[in-house]
């Protein structure tokens, strides 16, 4: 096993995925800087690059961009109280109150070092528990792996927007678009135009779908934001400063592991719980949303501490966790990578190489977020009405690129209108792309299952397993149920 | 008409027309499937089914007063009959760009489609900038895929005519 970790950080160690991982970093810090612009579009964007790259850098690169903008997310929101990211919201609360006070820089490097703590123990969690869930993964049938696959689908559409029946039409939509191509007899399913037989492919769908929503937003809507910049002020975090929020740091962490690794949960309700729980248990509570470091240090940690842990379900079962894991899973199957037990098997070589350059990208965001620190205060102020084209057309470029295929750069119009489409109905737009990468495997796995059991559908109950999934569904969605039930029954009380 | 009524219809319309006539016509079932498999318009028209039963709930609870909160959409203030307007000349766009990008080829379609959403934005003030955007912007792009990448973008039938 040693040998094999040698040889993989010999392989890492090369000036090619030094560069990729920098570059992937600063991106990303960048990207999550700007207003408007967030990690799953930094993420998307750079997928079509990662065709013509070798699979573990391309990972490699993509890990990057997300843990750059997760961090680069609080840097809007502690210099123009505009998070970068959902999940910096929290960091704005105490953020932008320390910047006005001229603490601004004493604030980002808080936020530097509780995202670089909390990314690098959430690295070490991922590298310590996905090995064993692939093992325990490889004794898992058909029909585990469809009530599995429906376990993350119901937990995604549960948390994605403020309503579990949209979140679950949101599947369905995706499911549907799934379907379409050639099926396992040979049968074109609503193949419309001679292009639609091979199915639409993951990348325009799903940078139309979260890329150009912004810009349609803004052509019809024109709500651009033009906050002012604070001043970066003081910067230096003192030793006392640090070691009283060193407690809401390793929490956060362990908060961020915990909730990133179950499906659909996420940095950003990790921020906030963490945030809560840093608030409950602080001597400083009272400070908490005035300028209180230790609130920033409990949503950074906390937020990019879910980063490496949205992995283990992607490494180890195969099964995203959020949008950028699904990303993620698109740019796997792309490199001829399944992720799920197998690859700890066959691939377990890239395995290490990805460990151990994720550990090295926890250090990079270290580096890049001092180098960069100076320069936030105008990233965060170009304006939404030039970036957003440029947007447009790196999309544009970006998946022509992939297949030279015009077809494509049309699925990639005709979802952003689709995205736009959803924001207006309220239809959350996570679980559609979650369903649409799962669909082909949950439909693969359903129709095996029945296969294997003669049409029998009692299969999907056969094995402690499959109860054990199918208890754990009712559980997500008699919790949703009542807290949607709970929200209606305030929202009466207020009327 | 409210919009979580608007919504709930929409969704049983868009899914009963997959089930009852899309799934139908446009998933042939092969002639032999192997012992006990499903056939291929098993899945859709179960995701079909189920997507209606979604729609009518949210129906339901629309017309009940159940439905969720709808988040507040920030805009400049116009009209709806003007923000329509800009979205009509937005589909507009990215359809004309689709049906000339043959003709004038990939870099004149997107110079010209990126202008055309950097005005319909609203800016006016950074005119070096939208120039800039709009004409290098696709030119570096363009330059960057054919030489770093290798790929070949279309050049137009109506720019070969001319000689370019």
């Amino acid at each position: 096993m040693l040998n094999e970790i040698l040889v993989a950080l010999a392989a890492v160690a090369t000036l090619q995925n030094f560069l990729i991982m920098t570059a992937g970093i600063w991106g990303g810090v960048i990207v999550g800087a700007i207003p408007g612009m967030t990690g799953t579009m930094a993420v998307t964007l750079a997928l079509p690059f990662t065709f013509y790259m070798a699979p573990v850098p391309s990972i490699l690169l993509l890990v990057a961009l997300y843990k750059g903008s997760t961090y680069g997310g609080s840097v809007s929101a502690i210099l123009i109280k505009t998070p970068g990211t959902a999940s910096a919201a929290c960091t704005a609360l105490d953020g932008y109150p320390l910047a006005q006070q001229g603490k601004g820089g004493k604030a980002l490097n808080m936020a530097l070092y509780s995202s670089v703590i909390g990314d690098f123990l959430s690295n070490i969690s991922l590298i310590f528990f996905a090995a064993p869930l692939a093992l325990l993964a490889l004794h898992i049938g058909p029909p585990e792996f469809f009530m599995l696959m429906l376990f993350a689908l119901t937990t995604v559409a549960g948390v994605s927007g403020n309503s579990l029946l949209l979140g679950m039409v949101s599947a369905a939509l995706g499911l549907l678009l799934a379907t379409v191509g050639e099926d396992l007899y040979g049968s074109f399913r609503f193949a419309f135009v001679p292009d639609m037989q091979a199915g639409l492919s993951i990348a325009p769908v799903l940078i139309g779908l979260f890329a150009l929503p912004e810009l349609i937003k803004l052509v019809v809507m024109r709500a651009a934001k033009t906050d002012e910049a604070a001043p970066l002020g003081a910067q230096h975090v003192t030793r006392d400063e640090f070691m009283g929020s060193l407690r809401s740091i390793l929490k956060g962490s362990v908060i961020g592991s915990i909730l990133g690794a179950i499906p659909g949960i996420g940095p950003s309700s990790a921020a906030f719980f963490s945030y809560g729980e840093a608030q409950r248990s602080s001597k400083n509570s009272a400070n908490f949303g005035k300028g209180e470091l230790e609130g920033i240090a409990a949503s950074e940690s906390a937020n990019n501490g879910a980063c490496g842990a949205t992995m283990i379900p992607l490494l180890a079962l195969g099964v995203p966790g959020d949008v950028i894991t699904g990303v993620m899973l698109g740019a796997f199957m792309i490199q001829g990578l399944t992720p799920g037990p197998l690859l700890f098997q066959t691939n377990m070589h890239e395995i290490y190489m990805l460990f151990i350059g994720m550990l090295v990208s926890s250090v990079l965001l270290f580096f890049a977020g001092k180098v960069t620190m100076r320069m936030f205060t105008k990233v965060a102020l170009i304006p939404q009405t030039l970036l957003t084209p440029l947007v447009l057309l790196l999309c544009i470029f970006g998946i022509y690129s992939i297949a030279s295929s015009t077809f494509d750069v049309a699925v990639l119009l005709v979802m952003g209108l689709v995205g736009f489409g959803m924001f207006l109905l309220n239809i959350p737009a996570a679980p559609f792309l979650i369903a649409f990468i799962l669909g082909p495997m949950i439909e693969e796995n359903l129709r095996r299952a029945l296969a294997i059991s003669r049409g029998d559908p009692a299969v999907l109950l056969s094995s402690p397993i499959t109860w054990v999934f199918a208890v754990l569904i009712i559980f997500v969605l008699g919790l949703t149920v009542r807290r949607e039930f709970l929200k209606s029954k305030e929202r009466r009380v207020q009327q | 008409m409210t919009m979580p009524v608007l919504r709930g219809l929409l969704v049983v319309a868009f899914f009963a027309l997959f089930a009852f006539y899309l799934v139908p016509v446009f998933v042939p079932r092969p002639a032999f499937i192997p012992g006990f498999a499903p056939p291929p318009d098993m899945w859709p028209k179960t995701v079909s089914l189920i997507g209606i039963v979604l729609g009518l709930l949210a129906l339901i609870l629309a017309i009940r007063g159940g439905a969720p909160a709808e988040e507040a959409v920030e805009t400049d203030g116009s009209s709806v009959k003007r923000m329509t307007l800009r979205f009509a000349g937005l589909v507009f766009a990215f359809g004309l760009f689709l049906v000339a990008l043959p003709y004038v080829g990939f870099l004149i379609a997107t110079i010209l489609l990126t202008l055309c959403m950097v005005l319909m934005t609203g800016e006016r003030n950074y005119r070096i900038w939208i120039v800039l955007l709009s004409v290098g912007g696709p030119i570096s792009l363009l330059l960057f895929f054919n030489s770093a990448l290798g790929t070949q973008f279309p050049k137009g039938e109506l720019i070969k005519i001319l000689g370019f």
